[in-house]
Parts: C-alpha cells; sequence; structure tokens
C-alpha cells in the first residue's frame, strides 16, 4: 500500500516527535481516565443498586413486634391491600470470636484481644423460600444454614476479621456459651451495612435461635403492598388498619413500626449525597480534561506554523492542510481512547467495587455503563477535534510569509499587554528568574487554560479540606453532645430509683440519669401519620447532653407541654417554633407545643420533654426506660466494660434489657458514616488534582519544546544544567502557587456549596469550617508538585544539544 | 594543507588533528578533515570560505559548541573536548563570547538584562557591580541610552550590537562570531567590524567567521576554508 506523501507526513510526525505525541494522547488519556472513573464509578454504583435493590424485593414495613407465629403471618399475608409478608426473629447477642466455651470468665487480656461484641442473629421460617428482603448467598454458601452455622453478611467483612470456617462463641440470655460455626456469607442489602452499625449480621434457623435459648416464635413482621405510586402516607394507612384489625385481635402487641418512603433504602440519603457529589466532580473532570486537549492541541499547531508556510508555499490548499492536521488530531484521539479507556475502566470498576462494598450495595458490574464509555470516548475523539477547528482555520489562514518568518523564539510579542509592562516593571530580580516569570505570561492563553484546570483542581482539594473539616468539626461537636459514657435501655419501664442504685453498685460508675423514651406518632393535619418519630422525657437542666440550639430555647423545670424538636423532625415535618403538634405515645394522644430547635444528632427525628411533667401525662410516675451513666474512664474498652458489666447486673435484677451501648462507639459509627463521603471526596479530589498535575506538565513540556533555542542560547552564553532547570522550575512552581491562590478563592464559595448539598442529603446541618491546614497543605504540595512536574521538561531542556538548537533547518 | 603550527606550547587556541565526522545523514559526512590551527592571543582571525565548506563547523570546535570525532581542542590549556557538558557551558561563559548571526537576544528580558545574564549563569562580578558593569559595556557599544527597552524594539544593527556586549558580560579573553554581519546591511556591518577592531586593540582575540570578501580582505589573518580543511593562511602585516 502506497500513501499519498501528505499521508505520509501524519505517520511521520507521529513517529518523529514521540515526547509530544505521548504527551498529546497522555493529556487525551487522562481526561478519558477521570471521567471514566468518575462518571462510570457512579453508573456502575447506581447500576448495581438498581438491579440489587428491587431484586431483593425489599419490603413496604417492618413491624416489631411481641412473638407470633407463622399462621398470623398467612393472615396479614392475605389482609386487603397486603401483597406478602414474611415473619423474622431477631436477637442482638453477644459474642466472642473463637472457641472460647472452655472459659469460665476469661482474664482482662483474653477479654481486651477477643473483645466480647454485639451481634445481630436474624431467623426465618424458610431462608431458602423467602420472599421479601431476600437475602443472596455469595458463592457457595450453604442456604438456609444447618443448624449450628451462622452465615454472615457480607459487609461483616469490613469490621470483623471473621471468615468461613472460623468459629464463634455465643452467649446466650441465660449467660451459656454455644459455639457455631461460619460457613459463608450472604448479601443483604435491607441490613444496615456492618461499618454503619459498627456491628455484624449473622443469618441463622429457627431451630439454632432455639438452640441458644431464644424463646420460639418470631417477632419481626415484614410486609409487602405492591401497588404503582404508592405514596408513604397510603403504605401507612395500610399497614395501621392491618395492625388494628389483624395483629392486635391475635393478641400480639406492636412495639414499632417503620414504613420508609416506598422504594427508599435505609442508606439512599447518603448515596444521594455521593451521587450528587460523584455529578459534579464528574462535570469538573469534563471541563478540565476539555481545557487539557484544547491546550495540546492549539501548542500543537502553533509548533506546526512553519510547516503550514511550507505546504502553502508549494501549493497546498486549505482543506488539505486542514484536513491532514484533523486527521493528525483524530489520531491522537484514538490513541488516547486505546490507552484511556481500559485504564480508566478498571479503576471505575475498583472504584464502584470500593463504595459499593462500604454502601454495601452488593456485586457490581465490572465494566461502567455504557453511556459514561460514550462520553468517555466522545471526549477523547470529538472534543480534540472540536478544540482543534479553530487552531486550524487560524493556522492555515496564516499567509505562506507570516508562517515562514515564525521565528525560533516565541517571545517577540512580549511587552504588550498590561501583566507584560508590569512584570517589565519588575526590576532587581535576577535574571533567570524574571526569565522564568516573563516565560510564564507569554503564551498567555495557554497559560489560562493551565490555570483553569489547575485552579479548579486546586479549589476541589482545598474545599474537600474544608467539607472535611466541617465533617469532624460536626462530630466532634455531636461527641460533645452526648457528655455520658453508656446508656442502657430497658424493654419495659423500670423504676428509676432501684436503676440508679443498681448502676452505682457497677464499679466506675460515677453517676447517672433516668431518661423516658418512648416511639411516638405524630399525627398530621390532614389524617396522616408519622410513625417513626421518637419522644425523650428527660431533666430539662441535664448535663448528660449538651444540647446544640438551632432556634427557639431549651426546656426548663417549668415546662409542661413544650417540647423541644431536632433538626431530623424539623426537616420530616416543617415544624415551626410556636406549633402545636399532636403525639401518640403508648396509644394514647397529647397536644404539645414547639418551643425550641436543637441539632439532629444521628439519633433520628426525637422530640425532647420535661421528664417530671411527661412522667405523670403518661402515668409512668417516677419509671424511666433508658439509664445514662458517666464512668471514670472513658476509652472505649472501659466503657464496653462498664456496658457488660451493666447488662450483667440489671439482666440479674431481673430486669429485661434491649441493649447497652457504650457512647465512644456510638461516636465511632456516626464518624465512619460521615467518614464514608469524605473517602469518597478525597478520591475524587486525588483524580481531579493528578488531572491538574499532568496538565501542568504538559503545559510545561510544551513551553520547553518551544523554547529549545533559547536554551541552546542560554547554554552558549554560560548556563549549567542547574540554571536551566532553575529557569523552568520557577516558571512551574510560579503556576502552581498562583493556581493555589486561584484556587484558595474559589474554594471557598466551593466548600459552603458541598457542605450545603451534604446537608440536604444526609439531612444534618454540618458545623462549617474553612479548613486553613488544607489551604497550607496544598500550598506545599502544589509548590512541590509543580516543581516536580517541571523537573521532567527542564530534563529535556538541559539535554538539548547547543548545535541543533541555534543552527537553522 | 595544514596551516601555521609554530605557535608555542602556550597558544590561546591550539587545535591538532581534529575530524569531524556527522553520521546523523544518509551516509556519514566528514565536515573536518584533521584541522591544525594555532591562534596567539589578541589575533584577529578570519575564516572565510564558500558556503558548505566547514566554518560552521570548525567555529563550533573552538566554543565547544559541538565536539570533534577525534582529534584535540585546547583553549588556555583547557582540553575543551574532554570537557563534561555541564562544565563546557560554565567554562564557555567565562572564556569564549559567543555572537550568532540572527543575535539571539531572549525576547523577554531588556537589553540591560540581557547584558547581564551570563554574568548570573557563571556568577561573574558582584551582583551588585553587574548593572554598572552592563552599563559601562553598552556604552562601549554605544546602546546605553536603549538599556531598559525589549529587543524588539530595536534594529537588526543595535541588536547585534547588544548581543556583542553580552559576549563580552563575563570579560572573556575571546570572541567567536559566526557570521555576525551576514544580517546586516553593509553600512551597520562596517560598523560592527569596526567595534570588533577596537576590542582587538583592547586585547580580545577575536575569530570571525564571514563570507563577506570585503571585510575578509581587512582581518589580519585569513584562514581560507575548503572542504573541510584549511588551505590557505594569510597574515597582512
Ligand atoms: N548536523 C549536521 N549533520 C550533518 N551534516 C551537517 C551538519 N551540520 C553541517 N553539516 C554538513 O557539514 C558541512 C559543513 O557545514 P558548515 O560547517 O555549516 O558549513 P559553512 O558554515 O561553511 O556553511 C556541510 O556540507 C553541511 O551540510
Ligand atoms: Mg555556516
Amino acid at each position: 500500500m502506497v500513501l499519498p506523501p501528505r499521508w505520509r507526513k501524519v505517520a511521520r510526525d507521529l513517529v518523529a516527535h514521540k515526547l509530544r505525541t505521548i504527551l498529546v494522547v497522555l493529556s487525551i488519556a487522562v481526561g478519558i481516565f477521570a471521567i471514566l472513573v468518575v462518571m462510570g464509578g457512579r453508573g456502575i454504583l447506581i447500576e448495581a443498586f438498581e438491579t440489587n435493590f428491587p431484586k431483593s424485593n425489599p419490603s413496604t414495613a417492618v413491624l416489631v413486634t411481641t412473638g407470633f407465629d407463622q399462621m398470623l403471618v398467612d393472615r396479614v399475608a392475605r389482609a386487603d391491600g397486603v401483597a406478602d409478608a414474611e415473619g423474622r426473629r431477631t436477637v442482638s447477642l453477644r459474642y466472642r470470636p473463637g472457641d472460647v466455651t472452655g472459659q469460665v470468665d476469661p482474664p482482662v487480656q483474653v477479654a481486651v484481644a477477643q473483645r466480647q461484641t454485639s451481634i445481630t442473629l436474624i431467623a426465618a421460617k424458610d431462608w431458602a423460600a423467602s420472599r421479601i428482603d431476600v437475602a443472596a448467598p455469595q458463592g457457595s454458601t450453604p442456604w438456609p444454614p444447618a443448624r449450628g452455622e451462622i452465615v454472615l453478611e457480607t459487609s461483616d467483612t469490613q469490621v470483623s476479621a471473621l471468615r468461613p470456617g472460623d468459629f464463634m462463641t455465643v452467649e446466650t440470655a441465660s449467660g451459656d456459651k454455644k459455639l457455631l460455626r461460619i460457613t459463608g456469607f450472604v448479601h443483604d442489602i435491607n441490613s444496615f451495612p456492618a461499618m454503619f452499625v459498627g456491628q455484624i449480621t449473622g443469618y441463622v434457623t429457627l431451630e439454632t435461635m432455639a438452640d441458644l435459648g431464644v424463646d420460639a416464635g418470631m417477632d419481626q413482621l415484614l410486609i409487602k403492598i405492591e401497588k404503582p405510586g404508592l405514596t408513604r402516607a397510603e403504605a401507612n394507612r395500610i399497614v395501621s388498619r392491618v395492625r388494628d384489625d389483624v395483629i392486635a385481635p391475635a393478641g400480639v402487641r406492636t412495639l414499632n413500626t417503620t414504613v420508609p418512603e416506598p422504594g427508599s433504602h435505609r442508606l439512599g440519603d447518603i448515596f444521594k449525597a455521593v451521587s450528587i457529589l460523584l455529578l459534579v466532580l464528574g462535570v469538573m473532570a469534563l471541563a478540565l480534561s476539555g481545557f487539557l486537549v484544547v491546550n495540546t492541541v492549539s501548542a500543537l499547531l502553533t509548533q506546526q506554523m512553519r510547516q503550514v508556510g511550507i505546504m502553502k508555499a508549494i501549493g497546498g490548499k486549505r482543506v488539505q492542510i486542514g484536513a491532514l492536521f484533523l486527521s493528525l488530531v483524530a489520531i491522537y484521539g484514538l490513541l488516547a481512547v486505546l490507552v484511556g479507556l481500559p485504564i480508566g475502566a478498571w479503576w471505575a470498576s475498583w472504584f464502584a467495587n470500593f463504595a459499593g462494598g462500604l454502601l454495601d450495595f452488593g456485586p457490581a458490574a465490572a465494566t461502567p455503563p455504557a453511556y459514561t464509555v460514550a462520553l468517555a470516548v466522545a471526549v477523547g475523539f470529538l472534543v480534540p477535534l472540536i478544540a482543534a477547528l479553530l487552531p486550524i482555520r487560524k493556522g492555515t489562514r496564516v499567509s505562506v510569509v507570516t508562517a515562514l518568518n515564525a521565528t525560533g523564539m516565541s517571545g517577540t510579542h512580549f511587552g504588550h499587554g498590561l501583566i507584560d509592562r508590569l512584570l517589565g516593571r519588575l526590576r532587581g530580580l535576577p535574571r533567570p528568574v524574571a526569565l522564568s516569570l516573563r516565560n510564564t505570561f507569554l503564551r498567555k492563553g495557554r497559560l489560562a487554560m493551565t490555570l483553569m484546570t489547575l485552579v479548579l483542581a486546586s479549589a476541589v482539594v482545598m474545599s474537600v479540606g474544608s467539607v472535611r473539616a466541617s465533617i469532624l468539626t460536626t462530630v466532634s461537636d455531636v461527641s460533645k453532645w452526648w457528655n455520658y459514657d453508656a446508656e442502657v435501655n430497658f424493654a419495659r419501664p423500670v423504676p428509676a430509683q432501684l436503676a440508679e442504685r443498681d448502676a452505682l453498685k457497677v464499679s466506675d460508675v460515677k453517676s447517672s440519669e433516668g431518661w423516658l423514651a418512648s416511639p411516638a406518632t405524630l399525627r398530621r393535619g390532614d389524617g396522616t401519620e408519622n410513625t417513626r418519630l421518637g419522644m425523650i422525657a428527660l431533666p430539662p437542666n441535664t448535663s448528660f447532653i449538651t444540647p446544640f440550639l438551632v432556634g427557639g430555647r431549651w426546656l426548663t423545670d417549668a415546662d409542661t407541654n413544650g417540647v423541644v424538636v431536632n433538626t431530623d423532625v424539623v426537616n420530616a415535618e416543617h415544624l415551626a417554633i410556636g406549633d402545636a403538634v399532636s403525639l401518640k405515645i403508648r396509644g394514647k394522644d397529647y397536644d404539645f407545643r414547639v418551643i425550641g430547635v436543637v441539632r439532629g444528632q444521628m439519633m433520628g427525628p426525637v422530640f425532647f420533654s420535661n421528664r417530671a411533667y411527661t412522667e405523670r401525662l403518661l402515668g409512668l410516675q417516677g419509671s424511666i426506660t433508658r439509664l445514662l451513666v458517666r464512668t471514670g474512664d472513658h476509652s472505649i474498652a472501659a466503657q464496653d466494660m462498664t456496658a457488660d458489666r451493666l447488662d450483667r447486673t440489671f439482666t440479674d435484677a431481673g430486669l429485661v434489657v434491649i441493649d447497652v451501648l457504650g457512647q465512644a462507639r456510638m461516636s465511632e459509627s456516626f464518624a465512619n458514616q460521615l467518614g464514608i463521603l469524605v473517602t469518597f471526596l478525597i478520591i475524587m479530589a486525588v483524580i481531579l488534582a493528578t488531572v491538574g498535575v499532568i496538565g501542568l506538565s504538559g503545559t510545561m513540556i510544551i513551553n520547553v519544546l518551544e523554547s529549545t533555542r533559547e536554551i541552546g542560547v542560554m547554554r552558549a552564553i554560560g548556563a549549567s544544567h542547574g540554571s536551566i532547570y532553575q529557569v523552568f522550575v520557577t516558571e512551574g512552581v510560579v503556576i502552581g502557587v498562583l493556581s493555589w491562590a486561584g484556587g484558595l478563592i474559589l474554594s471557598w464559595p466551593m466548600s459552603l456549596g458541598l457542605v450545603w448539598v451534604l446537608e440536604g442529603a444526609i439531612g444534618i446541618p454540618l458545623t462549617y469550617t474553612f479548613s486553613w491546614e488544607a489551604v497550607a497543605g496544598w500550598l506545599v504540595v502544589v509548590a512541590a508538585i509543580s516543581a516536580v512536574a517541571s523537573l521532567i521538561p527542564a530534563f529535556n531542556a538541559s539535554q538539548v544539544s547547543v548545535r541543533d538548537a541555534i543552527s537553522y533547518e | 594543507m595544514t596551516a601555521s603550527a609554530s605557535g608555542s606550547n602556550h597558544s590561546l587556541i591550539r587545535l591538532t588533528q581534529v575530524v569531524k565526522t556527522y553520521d546523523s545523514g544518509e551516509v556519514p559526512f566528514t565536515a573536518l578533515r584533521g584541522v591544525d590551527l594555532t591562534v596567539e592571543p589578541g589575533e584577529f582571525v578570519g575564516l572565510i570560505g564558500k558556503s558548505g565548506s566547514g566554518k560552521t563547523t570548525l567555529i563550533n570546535m573552538i566554543t565547544g559548541i559541538d565536539r570533534p570525532t577525534s582529534g584535540e581542542v585546547l583553549i588556555s590549556g583547557t582540553p575543551v573536548h574532554a570537557l563534561s557538558e555541564n562544565k563546557l557551558a560554565v567554562w564557555r561563559g567565562r572564556t569564549i563570547g559567543v555572537v550568532f548571526q540572527f543575535f539571539q537576544l531572549l525576547p523577554t528580558l531588556t537589553v540591560v538584562e540581557n547584558v547581564m545574564l551570563p554574568m548570573d549563569f557563571c556568577s561573574v562580578h558582584l551582583p551588585r557591580e553587574r548593572e554598572s558593569f552592563a552599563m559601562s559595556l553598552l556604552e562601549q557599544v554605544e546602546m546605553a541610552d536603549q538599556a531598559h527597552k525589549l529587543p524588539a524594539a530595536l534594529s537588526g544593527g543595535q541588536q547585534q550590537r547588544v548581543a556583542i556586549a553580552r559576549a563580552l558580560a563575563n570579560d572573556p579573553p575571546i570572541l567567536a562570531a559566526d557570521e555576525p554581519t551576514g544580517n546586516l546591511d553593509s553600512v551597520t556591518a562596517e560598523a560592527v567590524f569596526v567595534l570588533f577592531e577596537k576590542l582587538v586593540a583592547a586585547g580580545k582575540t577575536i575569530v570571525m567567521v564571514t563570507h563577506d570578501n570585503d571585510i575578509a580582505s581587512r582581518v589580519a589573518r585569513a584562514l581560507h576554508v575548503h572542504d573541510g580543511e584549511i588551505v590557505d593562511d594569510i597574515r597582512r602585516p
């Protein structure tokens, strides 16, 4: 095959200028990479969620009740409006990893190494026939588990080292130690990911439950309502009717009803936040790579001006010359797609699996969805072509004389603009520094593009720093809110005096306080209900929490029906200070008035009321349902130990304890939830920073290529390698520091915006904190990075042969 | 044919059997075929010959801008052919002032800054004395009044005079110029030549490539280059 000469020129251009080819291809490939990872990763995540979540056939409502049997389940399933129903038995027990059945009371060292923690056990009548909130066994996991065997949830691996084949020793309610063998993993998208609750979940059969001393019968009823366009209010109505007409008449009491927004996932809000952030960052990556490509392509054409002149002089038509360059650019795009696509797709899948693992979305696709691939290919292929059109038009229009006279030095236009004159006025700088500074501003178009890329990247990095700082401040605010070390939740109201006296018997407990906590249902004006609320009645002058007031005032001893709500309530119900609310508590309706708003603390929507008034109102004088204690030692280990002892003490006293929680563990799980968002943000910031850095390196490489003759001259008049390095590294660092300054200004509104988006998504107000550490840290990093990014081109520069540089072809 | 080899061991410039073969083309091309040459301090040497005869290649051997394939280049006793690239650049900055046909001033630096640049690179003169020394050089070449202009604002002759001042910045004993008048009109070229004569009178050694016969006939020593060899060595009294 014989190529016409001008196509041979295209081929030779690619091969002869290897560095330039690599640079252009790399710049475009980085853009493709960034878009694929961010957008493609997001796409994979959404896809995994949208397949795995509906596949599980999520329940419409979950009712926690006193014990019931399969007959009731069947009756509920046949009830009006209900499509299906299923029963589960759940219990939270303490366990230690390994086989410690032989030990009576493990010594402290063992207790710390094999810390006793909680596991939520879930049992169903027949796991294999489960139709609601279906859990999917992974790999060759035997399903359902055999008697004495347990299957763990996939996200458990993030907090526990237990693996199939291992044993765990579970402590039964009566204090016996029972051994369970772990046989595999199951993915339950409707469970709370272990990382979020700091607790693992295991799946067993009802027989195993019975072996563990858990009484027969089920206590969790899953209801599925199938109806297109089902609203939460409608679901609520149906569930209330089933409760009143089917469940209650069977003698089963409903303790708690959860009816989430139909079709919503429990981590839906956080996922929404992540998804929006990814989208925003994806659009930025798109803009960044667009800049990068435009930058590289126009530099390429400037370099080829002389050749354009020659081709024109020997009779090349504009269209022919244009086509020549366009095809060169198209080949660059093609090569970039070949490089960027597989690498980007691999990292997109890595990222999606990492994120999907944290959110427990289950198995994700290995490749990004087609539309993101198409987008990346379009950016890699079309953007360069479009970017090239303008410079090509301009370049091919230039007269032969101008093109041929293009000098080897590119600075002959220096000295005209305002910046040039200002820089010219800067006297007394060492000449090499003056040279770097002025050369930086020589190619203004390219500088502008490079700056835009790096300013945007800097702004994102610093904003992420501020978002992280805001989250940390909020977490620390939350920890300040909890001024206690452990809380005990009782199944039924218990006498306050008894509980407090028993608590003080536990060693290291310094003080305690009792609260009355109860689920509450808000009756709205339109007759619908919100059943997902909580009421906490506490002494107004409590020192066990430090409420962070957002509006109105906190409770006083004089308050009667005045309640303080947290921001979660305000978000869900749009209540304002002064509003009257009607709450159903323990089966009766009461009227309250909102007097203040405090910040939510990841404890869901809660009403706070004066305990003295509320206990009389509810007829529960002198009773509490939650006991808070303060200890001398606040470490996680000490709190766990205290929790353990409290549990034993109360159980021995015949009180039914639902759970005992260490405060540090609660803050930890709160910090983990927000920490996941920070992790995503940091990953994204790193990707964008990489794009910015490659953009800077690209610009520096082109600048050096264009400065070949100047470098030759400098070496001819005595410049050492070091001097040449200095000139270009200074130029790179000046660009880096300028970007930092621009990014700093932009990061303020950007971080405010990000925090706002986050607040909206997770429904918690964050304490905005501008991170000066991030600002200072990024200055150091960007200066170092831009120095390094200029080193490779500076090295090339110092290798320039003086003879070749100054000789004319 | 070799040129005068009568110089002492302490000649300023001494080339011995210098061969330069370019093998970048399809067939290797020998541009210098064993040149011997000595130049004494204070000489004004012109390299004369047709285009392609090897003049530029020869002067590049002297300045160290290019290396010989074989042979030795000694300048004030320094074996230039054996220096590393990095040492060579600094050595050149201090020892040889280079003047180019196309001036090659750095466009973003002003006239006086261009003259001071080699001082910065080679750390010659105290930093605070550099500007006054540069100004005195510009006075010598009658460009002091343009000191703060950018090169683009100057005519070709003016730029070449600035380039000569720059070549003198580190007070080197030798000035090497490859067709310094090649891009100038005859009046301006004459002025540059007169400047060179003054510098020789002041004790500098100058090696200059030219194809201008008029100028060639006026240098103290004319070396005729043909096909990579020095074929004639004419000294005027
Ligand atoms: N880099 C090079 N590669 C190959 N051949 C070269 C190179 N530089 C010069 N030549 C050849 O060497 C010969 C001498 O060149 P040069 O010294 O530049 O001559 P002059 O300066 O006298 O015109 C010429 O024939 C030229 O083609
Ligand atoms: Mg020549």
